[in-house]
Parts: C-alpha cells; sequence; structure tokens
C-alpha cells in the first residue's frame, strides 16, 4: 500500500514536470493575438 | 465582508484547522505527522532538485542580459537609497526563528554528526549545515518569488497577488482563473499555518526566559497562556488604528536589540574561537553549497533520513511556504531596482547576516562543550527553547541579556503578526492594498488562534509537521510562478529585439 503511495505521488511529480516543460514552450495567449492580427492583415 | 469566496473559504478552512487543534491536539500532530512522512518520503528528491533549480535560476537571472531588467519602468528610480534598502533586506532575514535556533540548531545537528565523526570535525560540519538551511537556498526562494511579485507588479502593472502572474501570462480563462484562486488560498492557509507555528515558537521562548529572569519553576503552561494572552492583546491594537512608522520602529527596535545582542556575545565571549569558527563554517559551506542542494541522504540509515525530513526538508518547505509573505514585503521596497541588484542584494545581505548570527550563537555553544565542558547538550536534549539563556546565563549582566532577548522575541512576534494579518488581508481581498480593519482583525484573531494550538501541541516537532503540512503545496506553486516570470523575460527580450 505504501508503495503504491509512493509511486502515486511520484506520478504526480513527473505529470508536474511535464506540465511546467509543455507550459514553458507553449505559446503566450498574447502571441496567438499577435499571430491572429497578422493573419488578419495579410488576409 | 463575505461576499468574498477567498476570504470565506480561507478564513473556514484556517478556522475549521484551529478548532480541530483545539478540540483534540493530540490528533491534529500525529495526522500531520504521518501525512508529512509519506509526502516527505515520497517529495524529498523534488524538493531538493525544486530548491537547487531555483538557485541555479537566481544566479542565471543575476548574472545574464536578463539581470539589467528594471524592476519598474525603465526610467523608474529606486525609491530608498541603497543602504537604507540593504538595512531594510537585513530587517527581512531577521525574526523570532534566529533568536530561537541561534544556538540550538548548530548543536542539535552536532549531537547526530558527532556520534559519527570527530566532535571537534562535527562543530564546524554542524555549523556548516546550519548555513545551508538558513543560507543561499532559503533566500533564492525569496529572491525568486519577490522578483514575480515585484517584476508583474512594477513592471506589468499586476497586483500583488500569487494568482496574478497565472493570468497575465496564461489569459484570463475558466483555468487560470480556478488555478490562480487555488493558490492564492493555498498561500493564505501556508502563511497562517506558518505564522501560527512562529507563534508558538516565540511565545515557548519568551516563556523560557521570564522563566530564567525571575528563578520560576514549574510553571508549565499556565505562564505560557498567561504570556499569549498578552501577546494578542499586544498586536490587537495595531490592527484596528493605523499605527503610521509606529510597527516600523519597534520592528527596527527589536532588530537592533538582536543585533546588539551579537556584538555582546563576540565581544564578550571566546572573540578568537567563535571568528575562526565563522571562517572555517564559511569555507565549508561555500565550498559545498552546490553540491549539498542535490543531497538527499538515500543511502543513509533511517535515523539520519529522519533527520534530513525533520531539518533539511521541513526548513526548505517552510521557506517555500514564506516566500508569498517574505516576497511583498521585499518587493515593495525593491522598485527601480534592477534584477541583478535585486538579487544579489536579497541572496547575499541576509545570507551573511545569518552565517554571522549561527557563527556567534553556535560557536559560542560549541566553546561550552569542546573547551569548558559544560552540560549544554544536556538542554538541547531536555529543552530546546531554553539552550539561549542558558548561554546568556554564562555571560555578565545575564538578567539584562536574557530581558532584551525576551523583549526582542515578543517585539518579533508583535510585528509578524501584524504585518502577517496585513499581507493575508491584502491577499483574500483581491490585492487590496488597504484592506479593511475588520478583515485584519479577523485574520489576527485566526493566526491567535493557530498559535494556540500549536501552544497546545506542546512539541517542536508537532508544530513543525503542521507547519511543512500546510507548506508542501508551495513547492508546486513556486515552480509555476517561476515558470511565468521565465516566459514573460523571454517575451521582454523577444521584443525589445
Amino acid at each position: 500500500m505504501n508503495n503504491l503511495l509512493d509511486t502515486f505521488l511520484n506520478l504526480t511529480v513527473f505529470a508536474f514536470i511535464g506540465l511546467l516543460v509543455w507550459l514553458y514552450f507553449k505559446p503566450l495567449p498574447l502571441d496567438e493575438d499577435d499571430r491572429q492580427d497578422v493573419k488578419k492583415i495579410t488576409l | 465582508m463575505f461576499t468574498n469566496r477567498l476570504l470565506g473559504v480561507a478564513l473556514v478552512i484556517t478556522g475549521a484547522i484551529a478548532a480541530w487543534g483545539i478540540i483534540d491536539t493530540s490528533s491534529l500532530a500525529a495526522t500531520s505527522a504521518y501525512l508529512v512522512k509519506v509526502e516527505f518520503t515520497a517529495y524529498a528528491w523534488f524538493i531538493m532538485l525544486t530548491v537547487s533549480f531555483l538557485l541555479i535560476t537566481s544566479i542565471f537571472l543575476a548574472v545574464s542580459r536578463y539581470g539589467r531588467i528594471k524592476l519598474g519602468q525603465d526610467d523608474d528610480e529606486p525609491e530608498f537609497s541603497t543602504v537604507s534598502w540593504l538595512s531594510m533586506l537585513f530587517a527581512a532575514g531577521m525574526g523570532v526563528g534566529l533568536l530561537y535556533w541561534g544556538t540550538a540548531e548548530p548543536l542539535t545537528h552536532y549531537l547526530l554528526i558527532s556520534e559519527f565523526e570527530d566532535p571537534r570535525a562535527s562543530a564546524s560540519k554542524a555549523l556548516s549545515m546550519t548555513n545551508f538551511h538558513w543560507g543561499l537556498h532559503a533566500w533564492a526562494i525569496y529572491a525568486l518569488t519577490g522578483l514575480v511579485i515585484a517584476y508583474f507588479g512594477f513592471r506589468l502593472g499586476c497586483p500583488s497577488l500569487v494568482s496574478a502572474p497565472i493570468i497575465k501570462v496564461f489569459g484570463v480563462n475558466r483555468i487560470t482563473r480556478g488555478v490562480g484562486w487555488l493558490c492564492d488560498l493555498l498561500a493564505i492557509v501556508a502563511i497562517a499555518i506558518g505564522l501560527g507555528g512562529s507563534v508558538a515558537m516565540g511565545v515557548f521562548q519568551v516563556k523560557e526566559g521570564v522563566d530564567a529572569l525571575f528563578g520560576l519553576q514549574d510553571t508549565g503552561m499556565t505562564l505560557t497562556f498567561g504570556i499569549f494572552v498578552v501577546l494578542c492583546i499586544s498586536y490587537i491594537l495595531p490592527l484596528t488604528v493605523d499605527l503610521g512608522r509606529g510597527m516600523a520602529i519597534l520592528s527596527n527596535a527589536a532588530m537592533a536589540i538582536a543585533g546588539g545582542l551579537m556584538i555582546y556575545i563576540l565581544l564578550f565571549g571566546p572573540t578568537h574561537f567563535i571568528m575562526g569558527g565563522i571562517v572555517q563554517a564559511t569555507g565549508q559551506y561555500f565550498d559545498n553549497v552546490l553540491s549539498h542542494g542535490f543531497r538527499t541522504f538515500t543511502f543513509m540509515d533511517e535515523r539520519v533520513r529522519d533527520w534530513f525530513q525533520n531539518w533539511t526538508l521541513t526548513y526548505m518547505v517552510w521557506w517555500l511556504a514564506w516566500a508569498p509573505f517574505v516576497g511583498v514585503f521585499i518587493a515593495r521596497i525593491s522598485k527601480g531596482r534592477t534584477i541583478r541588484e535585486f538579487i544579489c542584494g536579497v541572496m547575499l545581505v541576509p545570507t551573511i547576516f545569518s552565517i554571522l548570527w549561527f557563527g556567534v550563537f553556535g560557536g559560542v555553544g560549541f566553546h561550552s562543550i569542546l573547551e569548558l565542558n559544560l552540560p549544554i547538550l544536556d538542554v538541547v536534549h531536555e529543552n530546546v527553547s531554553g539552550v539561549t539563556f542558558f548561554v546568556l546565563s554564562h555571560f555578565p549582566l545575564p538578567s539584562l541579556t536574557i530581558a532584551a532577548v525576551v523583549v526582542a522575541a515578543f517585539l518579533f512576534i508583535v510585528t509578524s503578526v501584524v504585518s502577517a494579518a496585513f499581507v493575508l488581508g491584502m491577499f483574500s481581498t483581491g490585492g487590496d492594498l488597504n484592506p479593511s480593519s475588520r478583515i485584519k482583525l479577523s485574520w489576527g484573531v485566526i493566526l491567535g488562534a493557530l498559535g494556540f494550538v500549536m501552544i497546545l501541541s506542546g512539541s517542536i516537532d508537532a508544530i513543525k509537521s503542521i507547519i511543512a503540512l500546510g507548506a508542501i503545496p508551495f513547492v508546486f506553486i513556486v515552480l509555476l510562478l517561476v515558470v511565468c516570470l521565465l516566459k514573460m523575460l523571454k517575451k521582454e527580450r523577444f521584443d525589445a529585439e
């Protein structure tokens, strides 16, 4: 039981680190707005 | 007042913890000790990796091109002169914790280390270990959190809230609002519980001081509760009436007493022994500072691992939980500074002060053991709150110095509770810089109740467990805030280019 809990808690850490890496490289919402603006202008 | 959902939920949670502790103190202490043990066992590597990452990130930001960015608009100038700013940072590094643990912590580490090594080598290692707990890693946590609050507040115009960077960076939507709300709530709970622990530690120390001053014995909990009641009465007034600079004067007075005490011990104690110890422990600390941050003691026996959890991990999560509270303070006084100035000032000044403080108080403790053969280790075993007073009783004018510690500890607790009630009021009202007296008073009552619970638990270990339990979520929150900061800095540099 303890081992299961330990594994679960460590999995939450792995998932969190993955989330942080994804968030770091995810474009900012501001950048997306800028891109939409650029798209509109070029269209 | 309770139209604010965050304030209502935060008051209910902290109030419920306080009620649980008052009704069944031992069950709260046992439950938190169990949960902390499970979480520390699973997260030890992650906590140490996090604090090392924060230290390395701080150094990177200070030496990189980001270091030139101002915490404010480009033409903003610092509000305080460099000397006043550094002295205020110095004040942020002081607190009842230093008074309490000054001699007790190095000697507690010594007890364990001397079982494995030569006693004289153990003293230096114990001091170095204490420096690690109060040094660059601790202040890197505060520096980065303060930097996030200052950068988003002064440069990007966000409110001083834990949630503000998350919403600013990832936009306003249901997820960011929910995560931000949860982060604000957890910050409030962690600060409130942590402050409750400090109140209890301060009350224990004041009680020991009063015992030593008047030669009282077996006063038990009666005197402790009496001191607690006087403390509550003392902080209610500043919460209801704006004392303007009055609180700053009290805080400076406490700091001056503590600083004077350190110089007194250094000059009237074995000065060459203390200075030699400081230099040696400092060298040992800086020699191992980075590698020490990665030590998890995984291959050691259970007793060493327990010690690691009870000290190193508890301290690290404690600093993380206090980070929003201290971060708000150091951010508010740092408008107009560059990131480089901010990080160097925040990390170096309090670290140097802590090294001196523990070098002096720890050094005099080791002198008592190694040169004078005084039974100070028995005091550490039996009553850790009384160690400072045992040391002072072997110096000239003990009544005066013991009274000074009692006054300084009392003032530190009062000013901490008043500041914490203000920050909690601000966090729970969406960043209002002038929370109403009613809200501050509500937090004052909750902080008092939590302090009362910790006093009832009667044990420093129980207090540490309860604080650690509230603090663990902050490992995740601080990392999220740092990602927000790095993203915005990257964007700012990209826009500038």
